[in-house]
C-alpha cells in the first residue's frame, strides 16, 4: 500500500453492455512516474477499462477516482478525430475544448511533432498511419499530467514509434503517468513499470513488469 | 456555452464542406413543399370564401310580402365552401396572400335596393387566379343561381299587384308614395259614357287589347329568372403559386425536413467518428452536445427561412403581386424560424441519439419527415387524432406561426400560442434527446 493519493484510480470500475459484462468490477491505480502496460486478448476489456480510465464510458458500477487537478489525455484504438476537418482544425478545436492558452501554438507545436501535414485536405484523407498520429497528438493537448493509450504504436512507423516513446518516457519522468493497451511483449519489456492482465472481462493478474511470466501470455491469448 | 459554439461552428464548416449534399437537401424539400401546397390545397373539400357583408344583412327579410332567411341560405351556401365573413380590409389582405380564393362582397345598400324590386342589386365576386378559383367560381354561380329563384317568386308575386292595379285600377304604393290608379277597366267604362268618336273608339281598341295582353303578363314574369345580376371584377392577389398557404408549407416544410435529418445525422455522426468518447470525458457534456445540435438546427433553420422569405418577396416585388407583406413580417419570422429550428434540432437530435449511427439517423429522420408532414395536412374537425397526433409534433405549430407570421392582420394571439409549443416540445424533445444522447457512449 502507498502513501497519498494515485494520480487515477479504478474503484471496483466495471461496465455491462446491454445484457454482457465486458469488464467486471476492476481496481487499478497509477501512480506518478508510473508506466503500467495493459494486455490481454481482443475483447479481454483493455479499452473498455481505459475508456472508463479516462471518463469517456460511465461505469455500469464501481466508479473512478482521479486526484484534483490531473488532467488526463486519452488516444482511443480507434482514431477519434472530425474527418471533415483538416489536422490542424481538429487539433485547435480540441485545444480550445481541452482550455489551452494559446490554441494556434499548440496546434502549430503539435502538428511539427508529430510530423503532420499542415494543409487542409480533410483529415478523412490522411494515410492510416497519418490519422493515428493525429490521433495521439490530440492526446497531448492540454498538457494532460496522465496518458491513457489504447494500442498507440498499431500504425506507428518505427521512426514514429520512436518519438512517440520519447514524448511518454518525457512525461513519465517529469511526474505523469501513463497506461497503455498492448499486444506487444517487447513494449511490456521496454516501457512498462507493471502490468494488469485481463482474461474475459476479469483482471487476472496486476504487478510489476519483471513479475509477469511471459508464459502466461498463452493463456491469456487461448 | 463556449463549448457549445465551439462544436455549433465545427458543425457549420463540416457542412460548408459537404456542398452537393446541402444542395439536394434545400432542393428536394422545395419540390416537396411545392407537391404538398398542392396536394393539400385541393384536398381541402371546401375552398375558403369571404363574405363581405357591408350592408348587414339581417336574418331574415321580407321582400314581396315573403320572408327569406338569410342565415339558412348563407348555411346552405356553406356545404360547398367555407364561407368566413371578413371586414372589406382583412378580405382584400387575405385574397392577397391567398388564404381565401375568392371574395363575395354584399354592397352597402343591397337589401333595400331588393325590397324596391325596381332594379337588380348587384353582388360582386373577386376571385384569386389559379386553377382552384373555376371551382369557386361555380359554387359562386351556384349561390346566385339558388337566390334568383327564391326572389323570383317574390318578384312576381309583386309585379302582378302592379298588373292588377292597372287592370282593376284603386290605391297602390310606388317607392314609397300612395297613388290612385283609374286602371283599364275603370277606363274602359269611362270611355263607353262618352260619346263615341273615331278618337275615343281607338283608345276602347287599344284599352281592350291592353287587357288581354296584362292577363298574359303573369306567366311572362315567370319566365324572368335573374333578378340578380353577378358581376366580375377583375382578377387581383397572388397567383396560387405564390399563396399564403404554400408559402408556409415551403417554410415549415423545407426546415422540417433540413433540421430532422441535420440534428439526428450530426449527433450520430459524433459516434460514427468515435469524438463522442472524446468530448464526453470532460470537455463536452452530453447536454451541451445535444444543445449545439439545436443550435446547429435553429441556426440553419434561420438562414435557409429567411432565404426562402426572400425569395418569394423578390418574386412577388418583380411580379408586381399585391397582398402580402413580405417586408415588414420578417422580424416576426425570424423569431418564429428560431424556435421552429430549435422544436425540430431538438427532436432530430432524439432521433439521432435513438439510431445512434449516422446513415440509419438519416434514415430514420427521413421517413419520420413524411408522416409528421402529412399528419400536419389532415383537417383535425376531420380526424381528431391526426390533430392531436400533429399537435405533438413540431410541423403543424411551425406552419400555422410562419402563416399567421406572415399573413394575419393581428397575428400575435396565434403566434404566442405557437410560440409556447414549439418551446413546450423543444424542451421535451430536448430532455429526452439528452437521456438518449447516453446511448452514444455505449
Amino acid at each position: 500500500m502507498r502513501p497519498g493519493q494515485p494520480l487515477l484510480a479504478a474503484r471496483g470500475a466495471g461496465r455491462r453492455f446491454g445484457q454482457t459484462t465486458a469488464l467486471h468490477p476492476v481496481d487499478l491505480e497509477l501512480w506518478e512516474g508510473e508506466g503500467l502496460a495493459l494486455v490481454g486478448a481482443n475483447g479481454a476489456g483493455k479499452s473498455t477499462l481505459l475508456s472508463l480510465l479516462a471518463g469517456a464510458l460511465e461505469p455500469s458500477m464501481g466508479g473512478i477516482d482521479r486526484r484534483n487537478g490531473v488532467r488526463v489525455g486519452w488516444a482511443p484504438q480507434r482514431p477519434a478525430q472530425y474527418g471533415r476537418l483538416s489536422a490542424r482544425e481538429n487539433l485547435e478545436l480540441f485545444a480550445r475544448l481541452e482550455g489551452e492558452p494559446d490554441p494556434e501554438e499548440a496546434s502549430a507545436r503539435l502538428l511539427r511533432e508529430f510530423d503532420l501535414p499542415g494543409k487542409a485536405s480533410p483529415s478523412a484523407n490522411l494515410s492510416v498511419g497519418n490519422r493515428q498520429r493525429l490521433n495521439l497528438a490530440i492526446a497531448f493537448l492540454g498538457r494532460p499530467d496522465v496518458l491513457l493509450l489504447d494500442e498507440p504504436t498499431a500504425a506507428l512507423d518505427p521512426e514514429q514509434r520512436r518519438r512517440l516513446w520519447e514524448r511518454v518516457s518525457a512525461l513519465r519522468e517529469a511526474g505523469g503517468a501513463f497506461a497503455f493497451a498492448t499486444q506487444n511483449l517487447d513494449e511490456i519489456e521496454r516501457h512498462a513499470d507493471r502490468v494488469a492482465a485481463l482474461r474475459h472481462g476479469r483482471l487476472v493478474f496486476v504487478g510489476p513488469a519483471e513479475e509477469y511470466d511471459r508464459s502466461q501470455t498463452d493463456t491469456l491469448f487461448a | 456555452m463556449k463549448r457549445t459554439l465551439l462544436l455549433l461552428r465545427k458543425d457549420a464548416l463540416v457542412l460548408r464542406r459537404s456542398p452537393l449534399l446541402l444542395g439536394i437537401l434545400l432542393a428536394y424539400p422545395l419540390a416537396i413543399a411545392v407537391l404538398v401546397g398542392l396536394v393539400a390545397s385541393y384536398a381541402n373539400s371546401k375552398p375558403r370564401v369571404a363574405l363581405v357583408d357591408e350592408d348587414n344583412l339581417p336574418p331574415t327579410v321580407v321582400i314581396g310580402g315573403k320572408r327569406f332567411h338569410v342565415d339558412r341560405t348563407i348555411q346552405e351556401v356553406g356545404k360547398n365552401v367555407k364561407l368566413v365573413r371578413l371586414s372589406p380590409k382583412a378580405a382584400e389582405q387575405q385574397l392577397g396572400n391567398g388564404k381565401v380564393v375568392a371574395v363575395v362582397t354584399v354592397p352597402p345598400g343591397f337589401i333595400s335596393t331588393l325590397k324596391e324590386m325596381v332594379r337588380s342589386p348587384q353582388l360582386e365576386v373577386q376571385l384569386s387566379q389559379g386553377t382552384i378559383s373555376s371551382r369557386v367560381d361555380q359554387q359562386v354561380q351556384a349561390l346566385v343561381y339558388s337566390l334568383n329563384r327564391q326572389l323570383q317568386r317574390a318578384y312576381i308575386g309583386s309585379n302582378l299587384k302592379y298588373v292588377t292595379l292597372i287592370l282593376h285600377g284603386g290605391n297602390g304604393t310606388f317607392l314609397g308614395r300612395t297613388f290612385d290608379v283609374l286602371g283599364l277597366e275603370r277606363s274602359e267604362r269611362v270611355l263607353r259614357g262618352m260619346r263615341q268618336t273615331p278618337d275615343v273608339r281607338r283608345l276602347e281598341d287599344f284599352i281592350h287589347d291592353a287587357r288581354l295582353a296584362l292577363a298574359n303578363t303573369g306567366a311572362a314574369l315567370k319566365a324572368t329568372a335573374h333578378p340578380i345580376e353577378l358581376v366580375r371584377a377583375s382578377a387581383r392577389g397572388r397567383s396560387w403559386v405564390l399563396s399564403a398557404n404554400v408559402q408556409a408549407y415551403a417554410l415549415a416544410l423545407t426546415i422540417t425536413f433540413l433540421t430532422l435529418m441535420l440534428a439526428a445525422g450530426s449527433l450520430a455522426a459524433e459516434r460514427d467518428e468515435n469524438v463522442i468518447g472524446r468530448l464526453a470525458r470532460g470537455l463536452v457534456g452530453l447536454g451541451h452536445l445535444v444543445w449545439a445540435k439545436i443550435a446547429l438546427a435553429a441556426a440553419l433553420a434561420l438562414v435557409l427561412g429567411i432565404s426562402i422569405a426572400v425569395a418569394f418577396g423578390v418574386i412577388i416585388e418583380i411580379g408586381g403581386v399585391t397582398g402580402g407583406e413580405p417586408w415588414r413580417r420578417l422580424p416576426l419570422l425570424v423569431l418564429g424560424l428560431l424556435l421552429a429550428g430549435g422544436s425540430l434540432g431538438a427532436l432530430g437530435a432524439l432521433l439521432g441519439a435513438l439510431a445512434r449511427e449516422a446513415r440509419s439517423a438519416s434514415l430514420v429522420a427521413l421517413l419520420v419527415v413524411l408522416p409528421i408532414v402529412f399528419l400536419g395536412l389532415i383537417p383535425a374537425e376531420i380526424v381528431p387524432p391526426a390533430g392531436w397526433a400533429s399537435s405533438a409534433l413540431p410541423f403543424t405549430h411551425a406552419f400555422e406561426f410562419f402563416r399567421s407570421a406572415l399573413f394575419d392582420l393581428s397575428p400575435w394571439g396565434e403566434l404566442v400560442r405557437q410560440a409556447l409549443w414549439l418551446v413546450a416540445l423543444g424542451a421535451v424533445f430536448g430532455g429526452l434527446a439528452r437521456l438518449g444522447a447516453r446511448r452514444l457512449l455505449a
